[in-house]
């Protein structure tokens, strides 16, 4: 059980920047994903953090200690690969056993270790199979009970669940949440799901391009992301061009920023490096636009007029384009109202966005 | 009525055609299997004609009383050679295949050469060898197993170097994690699962080393007769003897055993591919 923290963890091959001045810390017995598309860099951090890849600059320390040149075998981490990467020579037990024989530990202890950590993971009696007998799921989790026989510091996970097939993600991904909650060990979990990392984090750091983008709660990042990279990249978003009129200080203190795009006005909670005459991109979750029943509340804020343009029905969602004087928006309704729409193609509607988020333009290059 | 006839003519011709193929390849697969083993059987055949008239196993008796020396010998330096050979090949496999050295091609083309040098040759340049500077090991049980191992190691190195190759970094990686040092990562995880190329240099340097004969021509002292040099001594000296065709048939039958136990324990783990099962 540790504190994580990098600071400015960068890694260079050549002229290539992997993973580039990236901080953070990860408080004891935090979980903490590390999200982002592949060859963002989130790996190779994480390789950092085991010990398996050398940091070009910057430092990694757990608690106070700094690891930076300590080698892997001494950091006392736990690991779980992409793939299981269970030893296959050696049966279930001494799989689980390999990190306690590593420390000397006595053979009882060692056995009865093994016991308990096969009682965890519902899988009694079957230390005697080889790893090539085991179903995929069965494999993981024997993995896992590897990792944490020698009660490590640190746990880390390189998406460990994204070789196995849908159901057993689903399952193993509580399992491994659970366990975590149980031990209330500090876990770093590598992922380029999002639903993954959603339901397994207490907080989300997005990368790309060996960078951070934004960390934070999946409130945090979902409702108000930073980028534009995070906003696209996490669930789906409209994407919409405006320009700041005002910033104000709206209800209960939160400034909000009043934004001119597309013909109306756009409310939304203000980032702190906004100032009037802005250019700023605005983002509308397709699930936030609510086609109103009719033109009654046209002109206020949020609501615009716009025609149906393509209806495809997905069982439990309905999506839809509708065309707003030019500017394609992307709708999905779900619960009994999207059954209403079914026979609407073509049809002229106002709808409203909601929960709009406000990222500021970069400068030209 | 006239149905049945239809349709049984041309299918009883087709079950016979049939037939006809399929002895032809069964006979075709038993010609070349009965080629490779005639030489083989022959010798058998000879070594158990009784220099008095009929058969008996003397020649069997007589080989393993007067020749056992020379067996053992054969058995003694296989053995160290092969023992040397695996001591020299994971070191270099792991340099050739996990290090970025300079000229990688060119340093294992060179490493190959003596695989492609004709036996004669390469008998001739190690007695040069031995007789100008290494005159200490010259005839010796160690000039035998130098050549060998000169001889032979590629057989070792090769196949370890797929086996690496092929063998993923992860099970090093998750090892290093679990607290293992360089060592133990080395010796419980890494070599183990090398087991498969291991395993076929140690089968290829037994056949190669246990039946050599042509370098050992060169390089053997007078009290260093392998069995396989011993065989052509005998004959080139006192012409055809059962007792040569029986320490003959007996070389034969131990490589045959060899590479059967091979197969028997090896063959069903190692050839299926270890990893990712």
């Amino acid at each position: 059980m540790a504190r994580v923290t990098l600071q400015d963890v960068t890694k260079r091959y050549g002229d290539t920047v992997a993973v580039d001045r990236v901080s953070a810390e990860i408080a004891d017995g935090e979980f903490v994903t590390l999200l982002g598309p592949s060859g963002c860099g989130k790996t190779t951090t994480l390789r950092m953090i085991a010990g398996l890849v050398e940091l070009t600059s910057g430092h990694i320390r757990f608690d106070d200690q700094l690891m930076d040149n300590v080698p892997t075998h001494k950091r006392n981490i736990g690991l779980a690969f992409q793939s299981h990467a269970l030893f296959p020579h050696m049966s279930v037990a001494k799989n689980i056993a390999f990190g306690l024989t590593n420390r000397r530990a006595p053979r009882a202890e060692v056995q009865a270790k093994v016991e308990e950590m096969l009682d965890m993971i519902e899988m009694t009696g079957m230390g005697d199979r080889m790893p090539s007998q085991l179903s995929g799921g069965q494999q993981q989790r024997v993995a896992l009970a590897r990792m944490l026989a020698t009660d490590p510091r640190v746990l880390l996970f390189d998406e460990p669940l994204s070789a196995l097939d849908r159901n057993l993600r689903d399952t193993l991904k509580y399992s491994i949440l659970e366990l975590q909650r149980r031990t209330k060990k500090t876990a770093i979990y590598v992922t380029h799901d999002q639903s993954e990392a959603f339901a397994i984090s207490d907080r989300i750091m997005v990368m790309n391009q060996g960078r951070v983008e934004q960390a934070g709660t999946q409130l945090d990042i979902y409702l108000r992301p930073e980028t534009e990279f995070v906003a696209n990249f996490v669930g789906d978003n409209n994407t919409l061009q405006g320009t700041v009129r005002a910033i104000e200080p709206g209800t209960d203190g939160i400034r909000e920023v009043v934004v001119d795009c597309s013909g109306m006005t756009v409310r939304a909670i203000a980032p702190a490096d906004l100032a009037a005459g802005d250019a700023v991109s605005v983002f509308v979750r397709p699930e936030h636009i609510e086609v109103l029943p009719d033109g009654s509340r046209e002109g206020q804020d949020g609501v615009l007029r716009g025609k149906i343009v393509q209806l495809v029905f997905e069982g439990p969602t309905l999506r839809m384009t509708i065309d707003a004087d030019g500017v394609p928006l992307h709708v999905s309704v779900s619960g009994t109202e999207r059954l209403a729409l079914l026979d609407q193609a073509n049809a002229s509607v106002w709808v409203e966005l909601r929960n709009p988020s406000v990222v500021k333009n970069p400068p030209a290059v | 009525m006239s149905e049945t006839t239809a349709i049984g003519g041309p299918s009883r011709f087709r079950s016979s055609g049939r037939w006809l193929t399929s002895g032809l390849q069964h006979a075709y697969i038993w010609l070349w299997m009965a080629l490779f083993v005639l030489p083989f059987l022959t010798t058998v055949y000879r070594s158990l004609e009784d220099p008095k008239g009929g058969y008996s196993f003397e020649g069997y008796r007589f080989a393993f009383g007067s020749f056992q020396d020379a067996l053992i010998l054969s058995l003694q330096t296989t053995i160290v050679t092969i023992v040397l050979n695996i001591l020299i090949s994971i070191p270099a496999a792991y340099a050739i295949v996990r290090y970025p050295i300079p000229g990688k091609r060119t340093i294992l083309a060179a490493l190959n050469v003596s695989l492609y040098t004709p036996g004669a040759v390469m008998g001739l340049s190690l007695s040069l060898l031995f007789a100008y500077r290494l005159s200490s090991i010259q005839g010796s049980f160690w000039a035998l197993v130098a050549a060998y191992v000169v001889g032979t190691f590629p057989l070792m190195l090769i196949p370890v170097i797929v086996a690496l190759r092929d063998l993923p970094t992860v099970f090093g990686e998750a090892a290093r994690t679990l607290g293992a040092g360089r060592w133990r990562t080395l010796l419980r995880v890494e070599i183990p699962l090398l087991g498969p190329g291991i395993t076929a240099g140690i089968l290829l340097t037994f056949v190669i080393v246990f039946n050599e004969f042509l370098v050992t021509l060169f390089i053997a002292g007078k009290g260093n007769q392998t069995a396989a040099l011993t065989i052509y001594n005998i004959l080139a000296r006192a012409g055809f003897a059962p007792s040569t065709a029986a320490l003959a048939s007996i070389m034969q039958f131990t490589s045959f055993v060899v590479v059967l136990l091979f197969f028997k324990v090896f063959g069903s783990r190692y050839l299926k591919g270890t990893y990712l099962g």
